[in-house]
């Protein structure tokens, strides 16, 4: 990635709430037009960090570099940035034209119409007007003008409240679990629209959630966040194929996490089976992490498989079935689109590369962002 | 038939309860329309009480236009006091903003003697300092004192009931802070700050026990009081009613907001 790309940076960020320690060492960068998603479970962090960029959290130590400046002392309201807030924060007492015009009528007439040598209030006010009806259409809420927002649904007030803080053209917006009090489908929906506002518009999201298919469905740049930490950064599908540890394997995606011993060079061990695998550059002996991906197991005879167990129980998940099947050292979850009755013994399959070998999570010691 | 009775009965007793309650203002508002000055004989449907108390009693709009001024001017001060009161304790640390809680709840659960008396006594200490005789001004600075928290308590609720980041989204938006304040805060707590200028208003328009202390100028309670002691002539009749009529009317508002902010 070319220096200049990026737009946020944020340089071992500390951050502490009493005798909480929320964020630890936080080094990532952001670049320009990227969608980024803070993804980990409650209380991990992600929300200080985006109130850090939003300017209203003051980090402990660390540095925050916005387009190549250090903004640390840049108050909220001076920052090129605007927030979608959890539950929206609408103002009750304006009506949704209003809500959204708020932000426009702040900016300074030079602000708003650059290129108009001293504009008249009428040429300001049809200024307004003119972004206001352009932010209506994108979140296709045309129409609701002279609505209160008491009067309207969750979904609606969603979408104003994105209207609401894009219409000031930030550089970057930032979203706090925008999505969380909206019902399934909907919810499906807004993340589609959400990501084709972002490409059509270019500008930075950084979005929060604790949602890990939201943040696979929408993000070109997943940071997974734990206990104050950066646990793994990259993209969904890398992230999914090569998780660093075994909590990121476990946050994102279904998995089997089991012990094992790294013997050495495409060799581990581990359900008291020696497997061939494709990682390489542990120590010999090495105690290990394995994953392995509930669909990356085949069902087979139970006379040919390598390892043998018992199926205990069976789910129709819709595409698939889920089983759990006991190999004596382990339960395996497995999803096969053939279902094998509980009771009945199978043989398991897993071909090398669909075996990942992680290194320890304590012997990790701190990930670099 | 069970069912019958029990709602009769019912009904037997609310009737009751009010006539209790509500029977002596009928006859005081029935009294003041009486030509005749003794209460015993009704002398017929006249105005002649009001009129009199209007234009030939000049002690009663005296005290009327004490009583006024002080209610005024008290609301207003005590609505910017205690709104602003309000929004600190609102953004205080928690055991902090319990503390101040609590302080401003015991002015309203003190009897009105204990407040009276003490203000009384501050007022006479004061007064060997700088001279500041019992009247408009020590009465004035009583009332905010019992008006403040009134307001206090009913802008607390409407700041717990709007959403966290709403002043955080107005710095967003690019308001600084004081703005934020004056073009969000405020305008979003707008029903709660009426809802407790009101209460303010009645509780100082109909006060005695505190303004009997504090001030030697008679406002209207204390009017009412010193010409009952001499004997009362109908026209103070006339002046409770207008002063009932008054505070029912602002009762009802209050209620009807109150009304109005649960449904929504």
């Amino acid at each position: 990635m070319y220096e200049d790309t990026k737009l946020i940076e944020l340089k071992s960020i500390s951050k502490s709430f009493g005798d909480t320690e929320v964020l630890k060492n936080i080094n990532v960068y952001i670049r320009r037009r990227e969608f980024v998603t803070l993804l980990g479970p409650s209380g991990c962090g992600k929300t200080t960090m985006l109130r850090i960029i939003g300017g209203f959290e003051t980090p402990d130590a660390g540095q925050v570099i916005f387009d190549g400046k250090d903004i640390q002392k840049v108050p909220p309201y001076r920052r090129r940035v605007n927030t979608v807030f959890q539950k929206y924060a609408l103002f009750t007492h304006l009506n949704v034209y209003d809500n959204i015009a708020f932000g426009l009528k702040l900016k300074t007439p030079e602000e708003l119409l650059p290129n108009v040598k001293k504009p008249s209030r009428k040429q300001v006010k049809e200024e307004i007007d003119r972004r206001i009806r352009r932010m209506l259409k994108l979140v296709k809420m045309e129409g609701y003008e002279k609505r209160s927002v008491d009067a309207l649904s969750g979904g609606q007030q969603q979408r104003i409240a994105i209207a609401r803080a894009l219409v000031n053209e930030p550089e970057v917006l930032l979203l706090d679990e925008p999505l969380g009090a909206l019902d399934l489908k909907l919810r499906k929906e807004m993340q589609l629209e959400l990501k084709s506002m972002q490409q059509q518009l270019g500008i930075t999201f950084i979005y929060v959630t604790h949602d890990q298919e939201e943040a696979l469905t929408m993000s070109d740049t997943i940071v997974i966040m734990n206990g104050g930490r950066i646990q793994q950064i990259g993209d969904g599908k890398s992230i999914y194929d090569e998780p660093k540890n075994a909590f990121v394997a476990n946050f994102i995606g279904d998995s089997n996490i089991l012990p094992g011993v790294m013997h050495k060079d495409f060799e581990a061990e581990f359900a008291g089976h020696v497997f061939e695998c494709v990682d390489e550059g542990f120590k010999e002996n090495e105690p290990v992490d394995v994953l392995v991906r509930p669909e990356d197991i085949m069902l087979i005879g139970s006379d040919v498989g390598m390892l043998v167990g018992e199926v205990k129980s069976v789910l129709f998940k819709g595409v698939h079935y889920e089983m759990k099947v006991d190999t004596g050292d382990f339960v395996w979850k497995v999803h096969s689109t053939t279902m094998y009755p509980a009771g009945s013994r199978v043989g398991l399959s897993i071909v090398p590369s669909n075996i990942h070998i992680m290194r320890r999570m304590e012997a990790e010691g701190k990930i670099e962002a | 038939m069970v069912k019958r009775l029990y709602k009769y009965l019912r009904g037997t007793y609310l009737g009751f309860l009010l006539v209790l309650l509500y029977s002596p203002i009928a006859v005081m508002i029935v009294l003041s329309f009486n030509e005749s000055k003794t209460r015993s004989k009704w002398g017929g449907f006249s105005f002649k009480w009001y009129k009199e108390l209007i234009f030939e009693s000049p002690d009663i709009i005296e005290a009327l236009k004490l009583t006024l001024a002080v209610a005024i001017l008290a609301t207003v001060i005590s609505v910017i006091l205690g709104t602003l009161g309000a929004i600190g304790i609102h953004a205080a640390k928690k055991g902090y903003a319990a503390a101040l809680i609590n302080l401003s709840y015991l002015p309203m659960t003190m009897p009105d003697i204990v407040t009276g008396v003490s203000l009384m006594l501050m007022f006479v200490f004061v007064n060997g300092f700088i001279s500041l005789p019992r009247g408009f001004w020590t009465m004035l600075i009583a009332h905010i004192t019992f008006d403040t928290p009134y307001v206090l308590f009913s802008v607390m609720p409407k700041l717990k009931q709007m959403n966290p980041n709403t002043y955080e989204a107005a710095l967003d938006l690019g308001c600084k802070p004081l703005r934020a304040l004056t073009k969000v805060i405020i305008p979003e707590i707008r029903p709660g700050i009426v809802t407790g200028g009101l209460l303010a208003f009645t509780m100082s328009l109909d006060d005695f026990v505190i303004s009997f202390f504090t001030s030697e100028q008679n406002n209207l309670s204390m009017l009412v009081y010193a010409a009952a002691k001499r004997g009362v002539k109908p026209n103070i009749y006339a002046l409770s009613t207008i002063m009932f009529i008054v505070i029912l009317i602002l009762l009802i508002i209050i209620n009807k907001r109150s009304d109005l902010e649960n449904i929504s």
